[in-house]
């Protein structure tokens, strides 16, 4: 632990905190005087800290204003190491990898919705296998075609005719991240999560159907398919016990070939190794297998949301205009390609509770988004607004990264405690929103006190120029899990 | 109950206490499957489990991820556990339980090693362990 970080803020978005040894830079933490206040500064500081000693590490070690405490890096982290001489942590994507939010648009009205909002929200809830441990029994895919899952995630999705080929280029790195090694998944984590393809999971992942509530850049939204009064759906998991075990393999491993690299850590939970060696390499191949695995667990969920749609409004999904706007991921670390100091280079970019905002005129963009800048999907909480930004030029400084949603406040524990004797179901329908979860704890657990004000971390981001917000959503109904 | 909550605010934190190290082991093992809600009042199935690491802390961890494993994929509800033997690097034990797809009170993604330490405290071994829920 280092005592005594100093702490001063550089603008009225910015705090930094001063480099001191054994970091190996300073650190910046994007926050309004509101953000500011809710900061559980001693620890959170402290991780932002813990990050800025690993070797490698190019300009700053970042956080996003929705940080919060998480283990070794915190929630919200975001850090660039160069490709040459810098490491990989598979704490510093965490558990849940590629855990990430895709914004499915329709050409539905809200007043068409309405009427048969409790029926759609039952029959979502009845299709899309949900829950602690769920698993998905109606299907199943062979040990041999699960290899092309890890290997091509979207792209498998297309093949087998469960996700639409338009939709492609609306996934970050097109819904296949390169580089995916199936050998580097170990049995059991391929035991883990071969029979939860295709299902949401439980905590804070949810399917929600919002309606546009606001737009605030009128020809962002246009170029994305967004018009005022329209019914989009939110869906939010990631890799589900598959990244879980990858994860816990190459922590470990990582851990016991720390000596042999020579690196010190102020916390085993940052174990880390570097790039190119050969544990780094493992990490990464396993690492986009399971990134893939949640891409395709997104894309066989948007199936099942398409062919509820389709049920209910007896019409097709595509006459129902529901199309991929996009799908970000928001835990994962990749290859990408930076200016540093005016020289372009190569960095493992670490994205821990944090999303890429590719800015306008980014060649990495897909065509329909490339004057507009990357789609950021930021979801607020259960009773609160979500929005959709676009990126812009402002995100170089973050290495083209934004927040990923509104940031915890209360633990778990704590928010259940004071919605202790509590409907939260029957405070949801006052606000107008119909919820249904697998369990009653996770929704004490997933109160919107629980959350940050998701508008003060979204004016955080647009005051420091790294993202624009383009829509506000608001909640119209909820399946957690 | 000798583990107790610590708040965290993105996942489960507890504190273990124990007089010694086996019972360390067992407490931090009794705590995870009241969490997950994996507790059976009976069975006979019995599973061995080894564990090698780098150090107490690491096993900890790992005795934690195997018990983890066992109650999500093998469906191991589980009555009794019992530390046969322990070392700085490898722990001998047995869990005792029931196979049942019952379902379960909460999704721990993992046992994470955060800023974990066993240390004495009291004439008592503590340790606290984050969850990643």
């Amino acid at each position: 632990m280092m005592e005594g970080l100093r702490i001063r803020r550089i603008d009225p978005f910015r705090l930094e905190i001063e480099r001191k040894p054994p970091m190996r830079t300073r650190g910046i933490v994007y926050a309004n005087s509101k953000i500011e206040r809710s900061l559980e500064k001693d620890i959170v500081l402290q991780q932002v800290a813990n990050v800025a000693c690993l070797p490698g590490i190019v300009g700053p070690s970042l956080a996003m204003p929705d940080i919060h405490w998480g283990y070794g890096f915190p929630i919200g982290g975001v850090a660039a190491f160069s490709a040459r001489d810098g490491i990989i942590s598979p704490g510093g994507v965490g558990y849940d990898i590629n855990c990430g939010i895709r914004c499915i648009s329709t050409r539905l009205g809200l007043d068409e919705v309405k009427p048969v909002l409790d029926e759609l929200l039952t029959g979502l809830f009845r299709n899309v296998p949900a829950g602690v441990g769920s698993i998905n029994k109606g299907f199943q895919v062979g040990k041999k075609e699960f290899r092309e899952v890890l290997t091509k995630g979207a792209l498998w999705a297309v093949k087998k005719g469960f996700a639409d080929r338009d939709d492609l280029d609306a996934h970050e790195e097109s819904g296949c991240i390169e580089g995916a090694d199936p050998d580097m998944v170990s049995e059991r984590a391929v035991e883990r999560g071969l029979p939860q393809l295709g299902t949401l999971g439980s905590g804070n992942h949810f399917l929600e159907l919002d309606v546009v509530d606001d737009i605030m850049d009128e020809e962002t939204a246009n170029r994305f398919g967004l018009f005022a009064g329209q019914v989009v759906v939110l869906v939010h998991t990631g890799s589900r016990g598959l990244g879980h075990q990858v994860c816990d393999d190459y922590v470990h491993s990582m851990l016991v070939s720390l000596r042999r690299f020579g690196i010190e850590l102020p916390d085993r939970q940052l174990a880390c190794a570097p790039v190119g060696s050969p544990e780094g390499k493992a990490y990464l191949g396993a690492m986009a297998a399971a990134a893939n695995f949640a891409f395709a667990n997104r894309d066989l969920i948007t199936l099942v949301v398409r062919e509820t749609f389709e049920r209910q409004f007896n019409r097709s999904s595509e006459r129902l205009g529901m199309r991929l706007l996009y799908d970000c991921c928001h835990n994962i670390a990749k290859m990408e390609k930076v200016t540093h100091e005016g020289s372009p280079i190569t960095v493992c970019i670490h994205r821990k509770g944090a999303t890429r905002a590719f800015p306008p005129g980014d060649p990495r963009l897909p065509e329909r988004y490339r004057q507009t800048g990357q789609p950021v999907l930021v979801p607020g909480d259960m009773g609160r607004m979500s929005y959709i930004l676009a990126g812009q030029a402002g995100s170089r400084e973050t290495f083209y990264s934004a927040c990923h949603g509104a940031g915890r406040l209360l633990s778990r524990r704590q928010a259940t405690k004071i919605s202790r004797g509590r409907s939260i179901l029957d405070e949801l329908r006052k606000k107008d929103i119909h919820a249904m979860a697998a369990s009653r704890s996770t929704l004490a657990e997933e109160i919107p006190e629980a959350y940050k004000d998701v508008s003060d971390v979204v004016d955080t981001i647009t005051g420091a120029g790294i993202a624009r917000p383009v829509a506000r959503l608001r909640p119209v109904a909820m399946m957690k899990g | 109950m000798t583990y107790r909550f610590i708040d965290h605010t993105a996942d489960i934190g507890i504190r273990v206490a124990s007089a010694d190290i086996r019972g360390l082991f067992e407490e931090a093992a009794r705590a995870l499957v009241e969490i997950m809600g994996a507790r059976s009042s009976g069975g006979s199935r019995q599973e061995r489990i080894s564990v090698h690491g780098l150090d107490q802390v690491d096993i900890l961890v790992r005795w934690l991820q195997e018990l983890l494993y066992l109650i999500e994929v093998r469906d191991l509800r589980i009555t009794q556990v019992e530390i046969v033997e322990i070392g700085e690097t490898d722990l001998e034990a047995l869990v005792t339980g029931t196979v049942s797809p019952t379902p379960l009170k909460a999704e721990i993604k993992a046992v994470t090693y955060h800023n974990l330490e066993i240390q004495e405290v009291d004439n008592n071994l503590e340790a606290t362990i984050i969850f990643d829920t």
